[in-house]
């Protein structure tokens, strides 16, 4: 068994956690905005009438719905470039 | 890491000029000329362009109501996006919104430009007393305040971040023909968040400014219903 030193088990946690992180916060904010998108067909199809104001409502709820996955995109960045434990600690 | 901290061009009486002022500078200058040109020579275009963000703040706030006091900043903040998201693609140059420090100041603009409006609409006591309307909701209301300041800063530099990193990526693994539809999905993804930046400042005005004539529909309704019954 080789010894890690501290420094390279906490950049491994890291990037386990951080992929993990990722991972979830892509696939649920995706299926969110497949059934935003779903519904808003669902309505275009039955009134094609409402269709520039169901676009407008469409994007702007895909962009706040968007918004969350690009949360988790950050923190994510922060912890493999901007790691504040191994910054402060190492 | 290059792409999260600002790279220091050069220093100007020990201040460091970083290469995100310099990029907000050539784009100032850039905008500030084509204005001047668009002035001189082809004024039909900018009625054109000031006619297209009168509609979309208008199809946001109200359809049959004057919105021309609320149109130029939410103009000027629509200009600077568009072609600030965008900027990232000329050579030398980074996008000004790739930099938190520049979405931040564009929000605290955007809040700070809510409440004048507000106050200038309804007195400084009405627009606090909208606040508080049932006084447990006043807690919520300071809450979402700040936090969609926070969550329109974070989103526009969030979203053209990540697409200029995942270009600089595909860049250096494959440095020729690969990176050009992604530089093309983030431009989509630059006009639409400008789209996007523009469509909440204008809402977020609106919903400062218009909550007392939907009161008044209210009151009026109720007073009809009362008379009825």
């Amino acid at each position: 068994m080789w010894q890690l030193d501290s420094e390279t088990l906490i950049t491994i946690i890291t990037i386990i956690g951080a992929t993990i992180g990722i991972v979830i916060g892509c696939i649920v904010p995706a299926i969110m905005e497949g059934i935003a998108v779903q519904k808003a067909l669902d309505g275009i199809t039955r009134q094609p009438d409402a269709a520039n104001d169901l676009r407008t409502t469409l994007l702007i709820s895909m962009a706040l719905l968007e918004s969350t996955a690009i949360y988790v995109l950050l923190v994510i960045l922060v912890l493999l470039f901007a790691n504040p434990i191994l910054d402060r600690f190492f | 890491m290059v792409v999260l901290s600002p790279q220091v061009v050069f220093t100007l009486f020990s201040l460091q000029i970083t290469d995100t002022v310099v990029s907000t500078w050539v784009m100032m200058l850039l905008i500030i000329i084509l204005a001047i040109i668009i002035k001189r020579f082809k004024p039909d275009l900018g009625e054109m362009i000031v006619e297209f963000i009168n509609s979309i703040v208008r199809s946001v706030m109200a359809e049959d109501k004057d919105v021309t006091n609320y149109l130029p900043i939410l103009g000027t903040l629509g200009i600077f996006l568009l072609v600030a998201n965008n900027f990232g693609i000329f050579p030398r140059m980074v996008s000004p919104t790739a930099n938190i420090n520049t979405t931040i100041a564009l929000s605290i603009i955007v809040f700070f430009t809510v409440h004048v409006y507000g106050i200038k609409e309804k007195g400084l006591w009405g627009y606090i007393k909208d606040f508080a309307n049932p006084i447990f909701i006043l807690p919520l209301e300071i809450v979402s305040q700040f936090s969609r300041t926070l969550s329109l800063a974070v989103r526009l530099f969030g979203n053209i971040l990540s697409t200029d990193l995942i270009v600089a990526i595909v860049f250096a693994l494959v440095p020729f023909i690969a990176p050009l539809p992604l530089a093309a999905l983030g431009m989509l993804t630059g006009v639409l968040q400008a789209y996007i930046f523009l469509v909440l400042a204008s809402l977020y005005i609106a919903s400062a400014v218009e909550i007392q004539e939907i009161e008044q529909e209210r009151r009026e309704l109720k007073n009809i219903i009362k008379e009825s019954s």
